[in-house]
């Protein structure tokens, strides 16, 4: 078999265990620029990362291609690496779980669907993005792309794990101007499915969220009462999830240390991570092999669990909770499909329960201005003001300000308006009692 | 490596149908990395990058793709597969390749390669040892990091030209995270260069790093959160000038420039900064963190002067993007790694010395917020619109620096912030950066003096201030 020399070598170096993750994929992209086609990309690739245990410690390597060469090469740096490293962690090569509940992420349609198809849609993207309003002066760019992955795991221990997934994107970017104002927006359709894909909603929602953000100005520096899109929410629940990480918990350095079964939020967040639900996003087994579950990390406003990988499971003297996710040179963390349960009432009874305050529909820079060790934010927002329980005029050049836990404990309602997003996240509006916003 | 002569078969076969340039980029990348966390070894990983990337021009479009598969059977297969976009008969038939030598300002000269871990890990550890010499209880987490990478690149095009370019990149890094019955605070200093081992053993000191990055956790510790609204902001130099360039930088690259994308489209020749303000991306300096001697388009880095006493004289080019704006590309190509279709891109940008010292500007200020440490921020070109975080500062009253604060914010839109500039200082200093685009992550240098905005809109949770 292909990578039957790498065991081998292994073997013969001295290593006690050893495992490949290779993840492979074949993507194809294309995009317009003035009913041009300015840029198409087809690309195959693939990403190898190899561990194994020499001395009871992990020795890693990666490379991007295969050879008998690129096995010699894993196995001498494994060895050179493992040997310098000192941590006592207990270090897995995990065998297999006993069942395993597979699903289907792969869709073979995707790949019948023509290219010309494709792009047709494409220029109808364009076009309907152009002709959605007067006060679009340009179409920043629309761009289709799709990707086929698979990831395999396959061990010493005689695991082999793949799964094959499959989706696809259609982009558009619009920029508007009204007196000396601009505005760009963008907006994106992620499925596999091509059957659901509609172009003018997708327009309209480009569209929309380029020229909604016209005649906007900064509002008074202030506490407000505001409604945070679910767009907003997917952002700074990212981050939030984080503190559930056992890493840090174990490391001192989250805001979940000894919070397991206290409250850590508003009662109205229930906050689940499902690998299972039967959606692009679904793992069956995460990056260490161990069969995935859903469970909910936050119920009603009280933390249920820590996110673990086998190491940091062993460390707390628990089971794994299945969400191992290889990230740079050791294995981290990571959710699979975050879903914030959503509530019941309409974005516009949100803001009839508001009266006045602010909606806040976009954050940018959050690597800049969130801070995720000690959840305090400052970010440049955008949104509208609340007035009379009624959307009201646009906000430009204002930030946001708070703290993670502060403001997910100042939850007051959660909306009923779920979004899935492409970073596999799904989650609705929040009513916030209070928000600092620095405008004027 | 791919073969002189087998570059020329790519480059035919690719140049079949049509595309009126077509450019292989050969990539073989060495990189190696480790952390010590809390005292002990934590990891240490190798990666081996090995790949071609591919692209075909024909007017204003571009057709690209890579392949790991180095044989001639995969990359004639890569060519035949991205010449099917077009359908014309061939115009260019590439008979011959000459190198293209540019002057080499940043040799590879004692490799990493040959550096054991052993003597990087004693590195990484000089910093360690300082900071468990502190002995504070605050400090609950800290990482000290050490990566390097070794990459040779290769590019043949059809323009009959081929030319390489070997370079190598050290950066020693701190994080700490300090807590108190408060909360957390974070601090990183991480400085690099594209020069070998003997640069963090002269000029960089690993214990003064991870003491600066100590104190700078504990102190963020006592501050209090950041006021907000409009205020004048005197900002720091060296990674100040982040500032620059995400309000700025970004939106002179050709990529935003050449669709009228961007919120300088058309200003050329026009005031768009305080005449105090001159700017310049120099790919030039001699091992610097972003220097480049030979961009990925074969053109040799160069020195751009893009704002000459606040008037836009200038752009990072690409040749691609040139296309549309009828100019040459000016050394501006850049990708992270043969994974990326290349475009214009930042090296060492920053605002050049005034005549101001930094006294003078904080003894000018009466009150306002002085920002000397940030987290990077973001840009939308089109609009101008930028962020950046403060991850150090201070309220200035009466012309001295007092208490520390934290939470800060930075806003505003780029063409106007610039015009705000009323004082510029003498003392220039870089950053070094990661630059993330749709070419990739970069290295890139940020750079500025010393100097005041007039007003900008703060964020932060502190209140009015007063």
């Amino acid at each position: 078999m292909k990578y039957d020399k790498f065991f081998a070598l292994a073997k013969e170096a001295g290593i006690e265990e050893a495992e490949l993750y290779i993840g492979e994929s074949y993507s194809l992209s294309f995009s317009l620029f003035h009913s041009e086609v300015d840029n198409y990309s087809s690309n195959k690739s693939m990403t190898i990362l190899a561990r194994g245990i020499v001395n009871g410690k992990f020795g890693t390597a990666t490379c991007d291609s295969w050879s008998n060469e690129h096995a010699k090469y894993l196995v001498q740096e494994i060895v050179n690496n493992a040997n310098v490293i000192e941590n006592e962690d207990p270090a897995f090569i995990f065998e297999g779980s006993p069942k395993y509940k597979k699903i289907n992420t792969f869709n073979p349609n995707l790949s019948k669907i023509s290219i010309d198809e494709k792009m047709k849609k494409l220029y109808e993207l364009e076009t309907a993005i152009k002709n959605g309003d007067p006060r679009v002066i340009e179409v920043g760019g629309v761009e289709y792309s799709e990707s086929q992955e698979s990831v395999t795991i396959m061990n010493s221990k005689g695991l082999k794990l793949a799964q094959k997934s499959n989706y696809f994107v259609y982009v558009g970017q619009a920029v508007a101007r009204e007196g000396s104002q601009t505005k760009s927006g963008y907006e994106l359709f992620l499925e596999n499915d091509f059957a659901k894909f509609d172009v003018q909603k997708l327009a309209k929602e480009v569209v929309q969220n380029t020229v909604d953000q016209l005649g906007g100005e900064a509002c008074d520096s202030k506490t407000y009462q505001a409604v945070l899109s679910p767009n907003v929410v997917k952002s700074l629940l990212s981050f939030f999830v984080g503190y559930a990480d056992a890493e840090d918990v174990q490391k001192q350095s989250s805001l979940f240390i000894g919070k397991l079964g206290q409250k850590v939020a508003s009662r109205k967040i229930t906050l689940e991570d499902k690998p299972l639900k039967r959606n692009i996003f679904s793992r069956w087994f995460d990056d260490e092999g161990v069969a995935t579950y859903n469970k909910a990390i936050i119920k009603q406003g009280v933390l249920q669990t820590y996110l673990y990988n086998l190491t940091t499971a062993a460390k707390d003297g628990v089971t794994t909770t299945g969400n191992a996710s290889r990230g740079g040179s050791k294995m981290g963390i990571s959710t699979f499909f975050l879903e914030l349960k959503p509530g019941k009432k309409s974005q516009e009874e949100l803001f009839q329960q508001v009266g006045n305050g602010v909606y806040i529909t976009d954050v940018q820079g959050l690597h800049a201005g969130l801070n995720p060790q000690s959840g305090n934010f400052s970010l440049q927002s955008t949104g509208f003001l609340i007035k009379d329980g009624k959307q009201d005029r646009g906000l430009d050049v204002i930030t946001v300000s708070g703290n993670l836990l502060d403001l997910f404990n100042d939850v007051q309602e959660v909306g009923a308006d779920q979004r899935v997003f492409p970073s596999g996240i799904a989650c609705s509006s929040l009513l916030i009692k209070k928000i600092v916003v620095s405008g004027k | 490596m791919v073969s002189k002569k087998l570059a020329i078969d790519v480059l035919n076969a690719a140049l079949a149908t049509g595309a009126d340039y077509a450019e292989i980029f050969y990539e073989d990348s060495h990189s190696y990395s480790l952390s010590i966390e809390n005292g002990k070894v934590e990891t240490s990983s190798s990666n081996l990058m090995n790949g071609v990337g591919l692209r075909l021009l024909k007017e204003n479009q571009c057709v690209y793709g890579y392949t790991n598969e180095l044989t001639r059977k995969g990359l004639i297969s890569l060519a035949e597969s991205l010449r099917s976009s077009f359908h014309d008969e061939r115009k260019i038939t590439v008979t011959k390749l000459d190198m293209i030598r540019v002057k080499n300002r940043n040799p590879v000269t004692n490799s990493y390669d040959g550096i054991s871990r052993e003597k990087k890990i004693a590195l990484v550890r000089e910093g360690i040892d300082e900071i468990e010499s502190m002995k504070d209880p605050r400090i609950v987490r800290y990482i000290g990091s050490f990566a390097d990478n070794h990459r040779f690149v290769a590019v043949f095009n059809s323009k009959g030209k081929w030319f390489k370019r070997d370079t190598e990149f050290g950066r020693l890094a701190y994080m700490i995270v300090a807590a108190d019955q408060n909360g957390f605070e974070t601090a990183f200093e991480g400085p690099g260069a594209q020069q070998d081992i003997s640069y963090f053993e002269t000029k960089v000191h690993a214990r003064e790093v991870a003491r600066k990055a100590a104190e700078k956790a504990l102190l963020m510790l006592t501050a209090k959160e950041c006021p907000s609204g409009k205020m004048p902001v005197v900002i720091g130099n060296g990674w100040g000038g982040v500032l620059f360039h995400e309000a700025c930088g970004h939106p002179l690259e050709a990529s935003a420039i050449s669709r009228g994308l961007s919120c300088f489209t058309g200003k050329d020749g026009e005031m768009i900064a305080s005449p105090l303000v001159s700017a310049v991306d120099d790919s030039t300096i001699p091992q610097a963190w972003g220097s480049i001697d030979i961009d990925d388009e074969g053109n040799p880095g160069t020195k751009r002067l893009l704002i000459k006493d606040g008037k836009l004289v200038n752009y990072m080019i690409d040749d691609f993007n040139g296309r549309r704006m009828n100019r040459e590309g000016n050394g501006a190509c850049r990708r992270q790694n043969y994974k990326y279709n290349p475009t214009s891109r930042m090296s060492n940008t920053y605002i050049c010395n005034g005549k101001s010292t930094p006294e003078e500007i904080i003894a000018a200020t009466k009150l306002g917020l002085y920002a000397v440490g940030f987290n990077g921020g973001s840009v939308d070109p089109t609009t101008g619109e930028f962020n950046f975080g403060c991850s150090e500062a201070y309220i200035i009253r009466d012309g001295k620096i007092c208490e520390p604060v934290k939470g800060a914010t930075l806003i505003g839109h780029g063409d106007e912030i610039l015009k705000h500039i009323d004082m510029v200082g003498n003392d220039l200093a870089l950053g070094q950066g990661m630059c993330g685009a749709s070419s990739g992550s970069i290295r890139t240098n940020v750079g500025q003096p010393t100097l005041r905005i007039s007003e900008i809109t703060v964020g932060g949770r502190g209140g009015e201030l007063k």
